[in-house]
């Protein structure tokens, strides 16, 4: 061996501590690689699929609205959206990305940015929709092109809900519009994305469950630049269901021409006109009008806008055919006089003798709008007399009758379906007040007077009700005394056209009384029109109605028109039997209600809505084309 | 045996050198195995990240050229072995002129490849000059050691050994390559130490390097500096500096113990790893091969560097040794700081991983080291023959 000297130059415990330091550190590489991969490694094998795999939801197409004959009333258009998954929008780049998206889409880029922060809070994972009306193909393009340019910005190609006359059914459809936080927490469960628009009102709304249809599923692979390379896995949505409406569109277009061309000649300022099938409930029309374009709130309503609507004192925004409750005046009559007749109090003998325009009770008097002379039921019912009806409901120095009280007004008037909502398919539906001497002491804290049950009685004082009851009440006496739940559903039906859901009738109630009562109001609505209030000329159909008007003083101030605000109301309620006969024969019953039409402000003057009522009738079944043609269908 | 023993290591010399054939017995062969699956393993992980690479036009050409590269890395490492290693001493001044020269060539007219300016082409094929730097500098190093053996423990030896790194060390960090400059500074260090410097003094040095630690600082780019800090919390910034080091932890993680498979990683092809053949080869490969193919690696490089450094404790002389010892150095050093990057242990330095980061010029400066140590080792202590 050699001598140890010689070899000097190796240090024995320098090699060992270089060995030592090489295993040790391997050693820690050894530990972290372990703490990697076999301690954590399935949390990072998730977190390489999250990289790798993205979920996209695939939106299901809403379902489509289509009227009784399958003309299509509200339809899907091709459109696109853009949103931003926050987790991939790297934070130094937010503001600059956040205003190059805002010129895009046309928004400040704040709100943009609180979107996105809203949503890093709640999931960044998720995406947040941060277009709020379609976005411009162009647009679409540039951003799917220059991914890179745009991290975590994603292009979706969505469906705008396009309404085919917005202002035409707008009260009845609503609109959809972007699901708001609150509303997205409580439907999460139901698969509700933050990108998603809701129902907000009418019948986007009543049926949103049906028209959503069910998401379905794509998982894509994309690579680190957001690209999508391939789809490893697919379950396809279910479109929502189509709904059927029992609306005629023929029938709504000739209603709303009619209202719109009194609108137009300033002969009133709202219209609102409800046709319904008297014989199961169905709503063949329901126009309400001014109404407003809902495909406004689709491509996003302006604030501008938005004021408009608000500062119109004409309340576009409200289907006023179920959300707004008037007088309904002498259309009320039939209440008061079912209420005797069933009672017991009345029959189609009671006479009532108006020798004078007007009778004093306590001081007060009472008027009638003529002097009639010797009235039967019929006549007096024919021809609106007040002080028959007062004598009905009250008694009166004219008349032997008994009066029959304001309860049983009530009660048969809550039987007829007044004072309680009817339950149709709409939002936002108004319940109406029918009063008694219980409510009036309860609300007001003083007793019922007689001069209560006189202006109950003819339709005016508290009485208040939409016009859908009216119209539903007058369509139960018509049909032989069923009341019905008006409904605007008819099916709804799968894409295919097979129905899912076929509306039964529902019946509200049956009207407990006598069929020789409703024959008598059958047979004085003839009357009215044939030799009555009504009178209308040349009249080729057997139409039945009752005309109502209510008249408000200046006291509760004026319009924006200078007319008086509660202003001067005429309604027409008719329905059609099938013959010139009392049978409950009747497969349409409607209701035309005219709102503050001072023009006509005198009891000579005819109700406008008897003449539309004619009109209307005389071309829905005859066939007549409509008059506007515009609004005919393409 | 055709010459006496020799008596002093500074006597050993090429021109008393034994037949060709007796020394083959004395090849290492720890070293040679470790050294070839090393090789093969390299060839693997390259098959596998050039099919997993979806922006490459023809994988199978970038196999191709890691085979030819393997190929004449093992013909150079055969070279290597072939001459006595005194001849890389006696030569030791012109390989010195020659690495500054070629490093102050690349500032010239290097090509400028991410940010750092350190390729020149010769003969079509682009060569890292920094990569032969080392070697040659673990050469030169050795060179100056051995020739002080006895006066090692002067202060003036490890200052000398200091200048002679300061010129190749600016050089190569001027171009900027901070990785390969950290690395002479690991093979100064690590030759120091088993040549036998005091450690007080090197101790000292270190504390220098502390102590200008801000100066230097204030000298690094902006993104040496994110880089250097982002895997303290690569969290704070993910989409940012510490974008990489999180997809390349959620890589190595997401391989857990079996792998994915070769070639059926999804960090890399996807673009999620960067540079994944190279800096973050580990990555890929931990992702594909899971643990236990991590573990044969490292098992790999243990075999590798205990060889290495046992050829060093038997060299004949201490050239040998201290040659030996360097290689170690830079071998261990670039292996921990590459894995431990990938990892988040280490700032990210831009160090390629011997035998599995891709590249030629990586690969055949280790062959080179390694055919060297085989010399060494074929001519190692002369007694032990006999007995």
């Amino acid at each position: 061996m050699m001598a140890t000297d010689q070899r000097a130059f190796v240090r024995p415990r320098r090699f060992v501590a270089m060995g030592l330091v090489v295993v040790v550190l391997l050693g820690m590489l050894t530990a972290r690689l372990w703490d990697l991969q076999i301690s954590n490694g399935g949390r990072y094998r998730a977190l390489a699929e999250n990289n790798r795999v993205l979920r996209l939801p695939v939106t299901a197409d809403r379902g489509i609205i289509l009227d009784r004959n399958g003309k299509i009333l509200v339809r899907n258009i091709p459109g696109f959206a853009v949103s931003v998954v926050p987790v991939d929008l790297p934070r130094s780049r937010e503001t600059e990305i956040a205003g190059k998206l805002g010129v895009l889409v046309g928004r400040e880029g704040q709100e943009i940015l609180d979107l996105i922060a809203a949503q890093r809070l709640r999931n960044p994972y998720e995406p947040v929709k941060v277009s709020t009306k379609p976005v411009a193909r162009e647009v679409a393009l540039l951003l799917t092109e220059r991914a890179e340019a745009y991290p975590g910005v994603r292009i979706d190609a969505e469906s705008i809900r396009q309404y085919v006359d917005g202002p035409l059914y707008s009260p009845v459809m609503g609109y959809v519009g972007p699901i708001r936080p609150d509303e997205l927490a409580a439907k999460r469960d139901a698969g509700y994305l933050p990108t998603d628009d809701v129902g907000r009102t009418g019948l986007e709304w009543q049926y949103e469950p049906y028209l959503r249809g069910t998401y379905g599923w794509r998982e894509i692979e994309r690579d680190a630049a957001q690209r999508e390379i391939k789809t490893l896995a697919e379950t396809p949505p279910v479109p929502g269901g189509n709904l059927k409406l029992t609306i005629d569109d023929r029938l709504q277009r000739l209603i709303a021409g009619e209202l719109q061309a009194g609108v137009d000649k300033d002969a009133f300022t709202q219209g609102v006109g409800v046709a319904i099938d008297p014989q199961n409930g169905e709503i063949l029309a329901m126009v309400s009008t001014p109404s407003y374009d809902n495909n406004v709130f689709i491509r996003g309503v302006t604030t501008a806008e938005m004021k408009a609507f608000n500062a119109d004192d004409r309340r576009p925004l409200v289907n006023k055919a179920v959300g707004e409750i008037y007088p309904p005046g002498s259309t009320f009559k039939m209440v008061t006089g079912l209420a005797a007749l069933t009672e017991g109090t009345a029959t189609r003998d009671t006479q009532v003798n108006v020798t004078s325009i007007s009778f004093s009770v306590s001081g007060t008097s009472f008027f009638d709008w003529t002097t009639h002379g010797l009235l039967n039921f019929l006549t007096g019912f024919a021809h609106s007399s007040d002080i028959y009806f007062y004598s009905l409901a009250g008694g009166s120095p004219m008349s032997s009758v008994r009066g029959v009280g304001p309860d049983a007004i009530a009660k048969y008037a809550h039987m007829l379906g007044f004072g309680q909502r009817t339950g149709v398919d709409l939002p936002g539906e108004a319940g109406g007040i029918i009063p008694d001497p219980a409510w009036k002491e309860e609300v007001f804290g003083r007793p019922w007077s007689i001069g209560n049950t006189y202006h109950e009685a003819i339709g005016q004082g508290f009485v208040a009700v939409t016009p859908l009851q009216l119209v539903n009440a007058y369509a139960a006496v018509a049909n032989g005394g069923t009341v019905y739940v008006p409904h605007l559903l008819k099916e709804v039906d799968d894409p295919q056209g097979n129905a899912l859901l076929v509306k039964q009738p529902e019946v509200a109630r049956r009207l407990a009384m006598k069929p020789e009562d409703l024959r008598l109001i059958r047979e004085g609505a003839r009357l009215v029109v044939t030799s009555g209030h009504a009178y209308m000329p040349n009249a080729k159909l057997p139409i039945a109605g009752k005309t109502g008007t209510a008249e408000f003083g200046p006291s509760a101030g004026r319009d924006s028109a200078g007319r008086n605000l509660l202003g001067f109301h005429n309604w027409f309620v008719s329905f059609l039997p099938k013959q010139d006969n009392t049978d409950p024969t009747a497969e349409i019953a409607m209701v035309l209600f005219t709102f503050n039409s001072s023009k006509s402000l005198c009891d000579s003057c005819l109700n406008p809505a008897v003449a539309m009522t004619q009109r209307i009738y005389e071309a829905y079944i005859q066939g007549t084309p409509p008059g506007d043609k515009k609004a005919g269908p393409p | 045996m055709t010459a006496g023993p020799v008596t002093t290591a500074r006597a050993a010399s090429p021109l008393h050198d034994r037949p060709t054939y007796r020394r083959l017995e004395q090849i290492d062969p720890y070293l040679l195995i470790a050294t070839l699956l090393l090789v093969a393993y390299g060839l693997v992980i390259a098959y596998s990240t050039s099919f997993e690479d979806r922006t490459a036009a023809d994988p199978l050409q970038a196999v191709a050229r890691a085979v030819v590269f393997a190929g004449l890395g093992l013909g150079l490492m055969v070279a290597a072995a072939y001459f006595d290693y005194a001849w890389f001493g006696a030569f030791a001044p012109l390989l010195y002129l020659l690495t500054i020269g070629l490093l102050i060539l690349v500032l010239v007219i290097g090509h400028n490849i991410l940010g750092g300016q350190r390729w020149v082409t010769i003969a079509g094929q682009k060569f890292q000059v920094s990569e032969f730097a080392k070697v040659l500098m673990i050469v030169v190093l050795a060179k100056w050691f051995a020739d002080r053996h006895d006066r090692i423990r002067s202060p003036l030896v490890l200052l000398g050994a200091l200048v002679l790194l300061v010129p190749p060390w600016a050089l190569v960090y001027r171009q900027p390559d901070l990785g390969t400059s950290l690395v002479f500074v690991a093979i100064f260090f690590g030759m120091a130490f088993i040549a036998g410097a005091r450690l007080w003094q090197l101790a000292s040095l270190v504390a220098v390097g502390i102590a200008s630690f801000p100066l230097v600082w204030s000298f690094l780019q902006g993104y040496q500096r994110a880089r250097l800090t982002a895997f303290l919390n690569p969290y704070a910034d993910p989409q940012g500096a510490g974008w990489n080091i999180i997809q390349s932890l959620i890589a190595i993680g997401s391989g857990q113990a079996m792998g994915k498979g070769l070639t059926a990683g999804t960090q890399s092809p996807l673009g999620y790893l960067p540079i994944a053949e190279s800096d973050f080869v580990f990555a890929g490969l931990a992702e594909d091969l899971g643990f236990v193919g991590s573990l044969i690696l490292f098992a790999l490089f243990a075999v590798l560097l205990v060889a290495a450094l046992r050829i060093a404790f038997r060299a004949r002389d201490p050239f040998g040794t201290y040659l030996a010892g360097g290689v170690v150095a830079m071998l261990a050093f670039q292996i921990v700081v590459n894995v431990g990057m990938t990892m988040s242990l280490m700032p990210v330095t831009g160090i390629p991983l011997p035998f599995i980061s891709h590249g030629g010029s990586s690969l055949l400066s280790i062959c080179l080291a390694l055919g060297m140590l085989q010399s060494i080792a074929m001519r190692r202590d002369h007694n032990r023959l006999r007995t």
